[in-house]
């Protein structure tokens, strides 16, 4: 998570194409190689930063105010080169970015990067919410489906008009929601006579294991954000242009 | 009229690759009252699924009256086939039993003076006449499942599907189920109910359908299912046969299936 | 340790008539009682008073006391209670915490919310899952169990706490009779070694075979309360909507049948092997 975060921040801090570069290079696609999981974060980020790229593109292309140097025209629009250098600049720092999100996603298991920060001091109510926000989707996903099932069974038509469809919101979403709200009482009164509102910290039987060295790599990535800030308000960044 | 026919129908979940249909064929005439019983898993819930449409077969055929139901969608085979859930909560929507009820035949057309005698003679046959216009959720859970029950009851459908009607249900509850499907059956109506309750199926039911991993391993009226003879089948999927048919067999009294078949056939012994 | 209900009265929040109209109860210890009624006749609500969650999560008024070995609980927070008193509710899957990856760590999840040392978190973990014979479920995904299977394990993450009472609501409401077995077998099993549990059902045959009392609710007072056989066989149970075990059932209709007496007799051998 902090190679995440630290790549972000890098990734706009750094001007210029080269370095962005360099921090895909070395932050996304080195990790993801190792890990094995080339291939999957590849095409994960180029789907998800696709549409975004394509429009940062083209509006730079064509649109950017600095531009002079043309390179064609379609009709009253012109390319110019100093909007394409921008355009691939922007490109590489979304690169950057959406490699290192896309990176964190692939290689953590929420259940651990929970468990991981309770050790680390936070609540284990928050952790838990945490947890069972992403964990609880697979059930309600079945539960809707069920409840679908249950309403077109008494003629609910879920193949017509749109007019039709829209009559079906409440009762598709009546029980959704009615149930979500049962459910919720339940399962607190199962939570708390577990004991889970003690006050306090509570026993973990394990967490993910962590070095010493990995805990000297998340502050040098920490300490880098700050000075990359300062060598480029010292101008020091302008070789990376 | 309604016959229903499954022809060698299979199905597999996509997800998870799961044959939970392994070619039933099976038919039902108009008007039987069918049990359908096995263990979680066996395909019960997968088959009757496949009536209405919700499940389509992998591979075979299921036909209503010669026609495959699968040039219907499920809102049109909903007029021929009611399906009540097991779960109430997964269906309950309105703010008052009336409005529940009256869903279904609405959805089927029904308006004026015949919605409101389909809803009231639903509400009638459950026991919930008095309470038509209380919320759902400040019914306890036993009688909002019998409130499921008459929502689907009000649609009027010739042929009534049950999924578990008992379960959780008190004795004065069972009985309500009881009589609605004897009142159903006397207005020709087709019953088919899965059910894990023995007793309630050797007394309400002309015919037992035994299902295993996705196949019929048993299907004849409860006196041969409950007979002494298919007692090792029954037990290879957990099931047990009911008090009476075990003492019936044990006395030498040939199959026993209810309370009333034994004490009759002890009365005839003697 | 002696759970008791002492002269309990209690109310929903926002209900217009009280759940529970003055119901006194004691379950010794190693005792198991069994509460039978018919629906919404207070089972439930027993079971919520009993466990300390009524009033404590679910609102309400409570008159009345519930001690534990004589001493009133009511300053008492729930997460106090959890270790005394455990309780078991119908539904398999909305018990389970629904983030642990293994029956293990689900099983595991009281202790360490009490925060007890390691060594001890891991000693009750797997002898509450050795106490029901599940130690071969310990790696496998609690949501991807049978629901007799989730009872067990829902049961198990209560005796990792080491309640002195177990109190569950119709535990095979839900389940198919595989499941039910699985669940009756178990509470033999801890009945066999001295568990106190206190367990409402409307499978009468279950409570016959694992009660040796049984009290029966109607309209949230106690109508009946003794030694299981008498309270199951007694004639009023129809009339508190409760049905009989099968046994005392086939008996009744046999003799109001008029069957001759040699009849009778065989019958009533065959019913008492």
């Amino acid at each position: 998570m902090t190679l995440a975060a630290a790549s972000t921040a890098c990734a706009i801090v750094v001007g210029g194409i080269v370095g962005p570069l360099l921090l895909v290079g070395g932050a996304v696609i080195l990790p993801a190689a190792a890990a094995r999981i080339l291939p999957r974060l590849l095409r994960t980020a180029l789907l998800l930063s696709l549409p975004i790229a394509i429009s940062v593109l083209v509006v730079n292309l064509f649109f950017y105010p600095a531009g002079e140097e043309v390179l064609f025209a379609i009709g009253p629009v012109r390319a110019t080169a100093e909007g394409l250098g921008f355009g691939l600049e922007t490109l590489a720092r979304i690169g950057a970015i959406s490699g290192a999100i896309t990176l964190f996603y692939l290689t953590t298991s929420p259940g651990e990067l929970v468990i991981d920060l309770e050790r680390r001091g936070v609540s284990p109510r928050v952790a838990f919410v945490a947890n069972a926000s992403v964990q609880t989707v697979p059930a309600m996903v079945e539960r809707a489906a069920a409840i679908t099932a249950a309403q077109r069974a008494r003629g609910l038509d879920t193949e017509g008009s749109v007019l039709k469809r829209l009559r079906g919101v409440l009762p598709l979403a009546g029980p959704v929601l009615l149930g979500a709200i049962a459910e919720i009482e339940e399962r607190t009164m199962a939570l708390e006579a577990r004991g889970f509102t003690r006050p306090g910290r509570r026993t973990l039987l394990w967490h993910p294991p962590d070095s010493g060295r990995q805990a000297l790599a998340r502050w040098l990535l920490v300490a880098a954000v700050p000075l990359l800030v300062a060598a480029r308000a010292a101008g020091l960044l302008s070789a990376l242009a | 009229m309604t016959e229903l026919a499954f022809e060698s129908v299979a199905h597999v979940y996509r997800a998870g690759g799961v044959r939970a249909l392994d070619g039933v064929d099976l038919r039902i005439a108009s008007g039987e009252r069918v049990a359908v019983v096995g263990q979680n898993g066996s395909g019960k819930t997968t088959l009757v699924r496949h009536l209405n449409g919700l499940l389509r077969p992998t591979s075979g055929r299921v036909l209503l009256d010669g026609t495959d139901v699968a040039s219907h969608t499920v809102a049109e085979l909903a007029r021929s086939i009611g399906l009540v859930f097991q779960d109430p909560d997964q269906q309950i929507f309105a703010g008052s039993v009336r409005a529940e009820v009256e869903f279904g035949p609405r959805n089927l057309g029904m308006r004026g003076s015949q919605l409101r005698s389909a809803v009231d003679e639903a509400l009638e046959a459950v026991g919930l006449s008095g309470e038509a216009r209380t919320n759902p959720y400040d019914l306890g859970a036993s009688r909002r499942k019998l409130l499921a029950m008459a929502s689907v009851l009000a649609m009027r459908t010739p042929v009534l599907v049950l999924d578990e009607p008992t379960t959780g249900q008190d004795l004065r509850g069972v009985a309500i189920v009881r009589s609605a499907v004897d009142s159903a059956h006397a207005a020709g109506r087709t019953i088919i109910a899965i059910s894990h309750d023995m007793d309630f199926v050797a007394s309400t039911f002309d015919r037992v359908v035994v299902m295993r991993a996705g196949r019929v391993i048993l299907d004849g009226p409860p006196a041969s299912v409950f007979d002494e003879r298919s007692w090792e089948v029954l037990r290879s999927t957990y099931l047990e046969p009911p008090l009476p048919s075990r003492l019936g067999a044990r006395l030498g009294l040939g199959p026993t299936p209810t309370d009333e078949d034994l004490i009759r056939a002890l009365k005839a012994s003697a | 340790m002696t759970l008791t209900l002492d002269g309990v009265r209690y109310r929903y929040a926002g209900a217009a008539r009280p759940a529970l109209g003055e119901v006194s109860l004691e379950l010794a210890a190693g005792e198991v009682v069994g509460v039978v009624g018919a629906s919404e006749s207070g089972k439930t609500t027993l079971c919520l008073v009993a466990s300390g969650l009524a009033p404590r999560t679910v609102g309400g008024t409570l008159s009345g006391r519930l001690l534990l070995d004589g001493t009133d609980v009511a300053p008492l927070p729930i997460h106090a209670l959890a270790g005394r008193i455990g309780i078991v509710f119908s539904s398999p899957a909305t018990q389970l915490t629904g983030v642990t990856g293994t029956v293990y760590e689900e099983v595991a999840f009281g202790p360490m919310n009490l925060g007890l040392p390691r060594p001890e978190v891991i000693a009750r973990t797997e002898s509450a899952l050795a106490a029901l014979g599940i130690e071969s479920l310990a790696g496998r995904d609690p949501a991807l169990l049978s629901g007799g299977q989730q009872q067990l394990v829902s049961i198990c993450g209560l005796l990792a706490l080491r309640p002195a009472h177990l109190v569950l609501d119709e535990p095979t409401a839900q389940l198919d009779p595989a499941g039910t077995r699985l669940v009756a077998d178990a509470l033999s099993r801890l009945a066999a070694e001295g568990a106190s549990i206190l367990v409402a059902e409307q499978k009468t045959d279950l409570l016959a075979l694992l009660c040796r009392r049984v009290v029966a609710l109607d309209a949230g007072r106690v109508a009946l309360a003794g030694p299981a056989r008498s309270v199951l066989g007694d004639p009023s149970l129809d009339a508190l909507g409760v049905s009989p075990p099968a046994p005392i059932r086939l008996a009744r209709l046999a003799a109001g049948a008029g069957l001759p007496p040699a009849a009778a007799r065989r019958l009533n051998e065959a019913l008492a092997s």
